[in-house]
């Protein structure tokens, strides 16, 4: 797997200072949570040198921006010795300050894309590298330095060598959202359809496949995709492409599937009509990569990295869910073991990962909510303790279970009998009891569903002490909570409880 | 209060009128995310450090969380990481509420001599004629013939401190008490009943412990209190018999006997001070 495997080396690597890594780590997240809440959250990926195992730690120093200067001379003005230079040219553009300083000579462009194009594929390597780095760099006036040589980018897709193919694709994906006039120009010139046949002719060199869908998913998180972009991508061959992706390769990993399943999840919830997605069997396929992934993880084979492809394979099936007609759920998602899956991932990440449990427990509530036959299927497959046993989990994914138990509820009575008889009443005792108001609120809804259906509910719950419980509620400074528990106790539960504190007043 | 008097009938005959009468709401629904729902956040936090070369795998940060659990009384802001803590919290201070007017006794048998004493009229006139204030202390079984006598023997008997906070006499325009149906549905807000005098049932401030105020008359402190009541419209808190938050208060009162207070304390509080000032009020007195 390409990436994980880079990142191990380099973990393994950062022994010492491990704590100090840590806290980087969780500079970085933070950073890139301030991004995400201002809607600016991109990133770019930078193909490593064959030879190199990690990013080297380039010297920033005023003798890089000479270097470019210099460089860019004698390339100017060499013959045999181009190739040496342009490799050293393309280590020194690492450095952001060397970068700038390039963009800043004049015609640097313009040799490096007639070198781009040149008769010797080396230098075409080379150069194309050169380029890579300069996508790379953090100041985003360098982009729209490199639009000289787009065009050729694109053309190239359609070439045959692997490692050149991936560059291009790798800075044109880097490129896209550094600035307006660089998507406007690529869209012209026609990036989508040029990716489209890259994928389509590149199928099985899976390191393209996963360049391919970095690329794409760039496109695709733009602040106006919706109407630029992705109209396009479903009308063309694109959809189709990637869902066949979507199954990880045996050898290669998971690193071309992840790419992929992240484009799809851009595609499923920015589009208002999921139709075309749905046509060409997304639910269907991601629904039956939900199923093995979760038969993977239930065998215990968990493989490392996979929750990067869980989780936007989860958001696929959530979404297009979520827009499904109800009539076509059968044969859209096929099989109902599907909820087990999404059970075994719930159940498999709420101690590392509460963020995909809650995914996870949100598919739940989709599937739970548009059919009655996932609810059984909950039911009758036994899965509805293993949910009882989330709910102390915070962080919206008990919220998030007690809503699926509630669809269950709702349906039909007889759920509501099979759900007591699980257990729930005297975990609802407890849930009534939390400081989350949602929580609280919502188990008065299931309470009341499940009192409704049988009058041993009632007498459990009075049993457990419900009743000062309730009564507890009704000083809550909550008005939804308190009618509620009053509503509880004055129609149902004390009618026959004799466990009355107020009976002590004469 | 009478069970089931508001509603006609019990069972199942008219399920769908009650459901619609009924205060609840809960449809299954279909949830639709858009990409930058707060839902993702972590995932794409994820996909993005990944995408970034900085991707751990997470064994070892476990960053699970367990709900909290929290007292339902208004006014009352405990919050427990265990449901044991919670059902002591609430069997502590909670339970044993007079429900005319919303002190929170200790235990039942409190309860019901607070009951009895401050809000039975019956109990006026027989102790007119008979002891009928019984010793606090279970299992000693003595009446008295006023709350004088009781806190003397209390004292003197059962060692109590002599700055304990006993019922105080009533006062001559007797209790204020309405027989309101102590079961409220929404109107928590409508307390306006208040004991005027202690008994029993002790009233916690720690606040208010600082801030002796000699020279209030009964009247602006009783509707001090009922404002306050409005405000925290709650089961009353209740230190139960370790007393002297206002002791020192008592000691200053000019124009009532010196071991007495008749004030209410113009904050009742609910809650806020309750567990310190149940566990805390102990330490104070040393």
């Amino acid at each position: 797997m390409w990436r994980l495997n880079r990142v191990r080396h380099k973990a393994g690597r950062q022994g010492g200072s491990s704590e100090e890594a840590r806290l980087k780590r969780r500079e970085h997240e933070k950073a890139l949570r301030q991004a995400r809440r201002d809607r600016q959250l991109v990133s770019k990926r930078l193909l490593l040198n064959e030879d190199e195992e990690q990013p080297e730690v380039t010297m920033d120093t005023m003798s890089g921006e000479q270097d470019v200067v210099s460089l860019l001379y004698k390339l100017q003005h060499s013959g045999p010795e181009r190739e040496t230079h342009l490799r050293a040219l393309s280590n020194t553009l690492r450095g952001p300050s060397a970068q700038l300083s390039f963009i800043k000579q004049e015609n640097s462009m313009h040799l490096l894309v007639s070198l781009l194009t040149g008769s010797n594929a080396q230098c075409r390597l080379h150069a194309v590298r050169c380029l890579h780095e300069l996508s790379h760099s953090p100041h985003t006036n360098v982009a729209p330095a490199c639009l000289p040589a787009t065009p050729y980018l694109l053309t190239y897709l359609s070439g045959q060598s692997t490692k050149f193919t991936e560059l291009c694709l790798y800075t044109l994906g880097n490129l896209f959202p550094d600035s307006d006039i660089v998507k406007e120009k690529l869209l012209a010139q026609g990036i989508i359809p040029a990716l489209a046949n890259c994928l389509e002719n590149q199928r099985h060199n899976l390191s393209v496949v996963e360049a391919v869908g970095f690329t794409l998913s760039q496109l695709l998180q733009a602040k106006d995709a919706a109407e630029k972009i992705i109209p396009q991508v479903l009308a063309s061959s694109l959809p189709t492409q990637l869902l066949s992706v979507l199954t990880p390769d045996q050898n290669f990993g998971l690193a071309p599937a992840i790419e992929c399943a992240w484009c799809l999840h851009y595609l499923a919830c920015s589009s208002e009509d999921n139709r075309e997605l749905l046509a060409r069997g997304a639910l269907l396929q991601c629904s039956s990569l939900l199923l093995s992934l979760g038969d993977a993880v239930a065998e215990g084979k968990k493989e490392e990295g996979m929750e990067l492809l869980v989780c936007p394979v989860l958001r696929c099936v959530g979404n297009l869910l979520s827009l499904c007609p109800v009539d076509s759920l059968s044969t859209q998602v096929g099989d109902v073991r599907l909820a087990a899956a999404v059970c075994v991932l719930l159940q498999a990440y709420p101690h590392t990962q509460p963020a995909l449990a809650r995914e996870s427990a949100w598919v739940l509530n989709n599937l739970t909510a548009a059919s009655s036959d996932f609810c059984s299927a909950l039911l009758s497959l036994n899965l509805v303790p293993g949910l009882i046993q989330l709910l102390p989990f915070s962080q919206g994914i008990n919220t998030m279970v007690l809503r699926v138990l509630a669809n269950i509820a709702h349906k039909k009575k007889e759920f509501c009998v099979q759900l007591a008889q699980l257990g729930l009443v005297s975990t609802l005792c407890a849930t009534l009891k939390m400081a989350d108001q949602e929580m609280v609120t919502l188990s008065l809804e299931v309470l009341f569903m499940l009192v409704l259906s049988t009058q041993q509910v009632a007498d459990e719950f009075v049993r457990l002490g419900g009743v000062s419980l309730l009564e507890a509620i009704q000083y809550n400074s909550e008005g939804e909570m308190r009618r509620r528990a009053a509503y509880l106790l004055e129609h149902h539960l004390l009618t026959h409880s004799s466990d009355l504190t107020v009976d002590n007043v004469p | 209060m009478k069970p089931g008097g508001k509603c006609p009938t019990e069972d199942s005959e008219e399920p769908e009128r009650r459901q619609t009468e009924a205060p609840f709401s809960f449809t299954p629904q279909l949830v639709r995310l858009h990409k930058d729902h707060e839902l993702f956040e972590d995932g794409d936090i994820h996909r993005h450090m990944y995408l970034q070369d900085l991707y751990i795998s997470q064994e070892d940060e476990p960053t699970t969380s367990v709900s909290e659990f929290a007292c339902h009384i208004s006014g009352c802001s405990a919050v427990f990481s265990a449901l044991e803590e919670y059902e002591h919290h609430y069997n502590s201070l909670h339970r044993h509420v007079c429900c005319s007017c919303r002190r929170s006794l200790p235990s039942a048998r409190l309860l019901d001599i607070h009951i009895q004493e401050w809000h039975d009229s019956l109990f006026t006139v027989l102790a007119q004629r008979q002891d009928m204030y019984q010793c606090l202390v279970e299992g000693c079984g003595h009446k008295f013939r006023t709350s004088d006598h009781r806190k003397e023997h209390l004292i003197r008997i059962h060692k109590y401190p002599p700055d304990f906070r006993f019922d105080k006499p009533k006062k001559d325009r007797g209790t204020r008490e309405t027989k309101r149906p102590p079961h409220k549905d929404i109107a928590m807000e409508e307390v306006g009943d208040v004991c005027e005098s202690e008994g029993v049932c002790e009233v916690m401030c720690d606040v208010l412990s600082e801030q002796p105020e000699p020279g209030e008359s009964m009247e602006t402190v009783v509707e001090e209190a009922a404002a306050h009541l409005t405000k925290a419209a709650a089961a009353g808190e209740d230190a139960g018999l370790s007393a002297a938050v206002h002791s020192k208060e008592c000691l200053n009162t000019e124009t009532l006997k010196p071991q007495y207070s008749y004030r209410v304390p113009s904050t009742v509080c609910f809650g806020r001070g309750s567990i310190r000032g149940f566990r805390g009020q102990r330490g104070r007195r040393k």
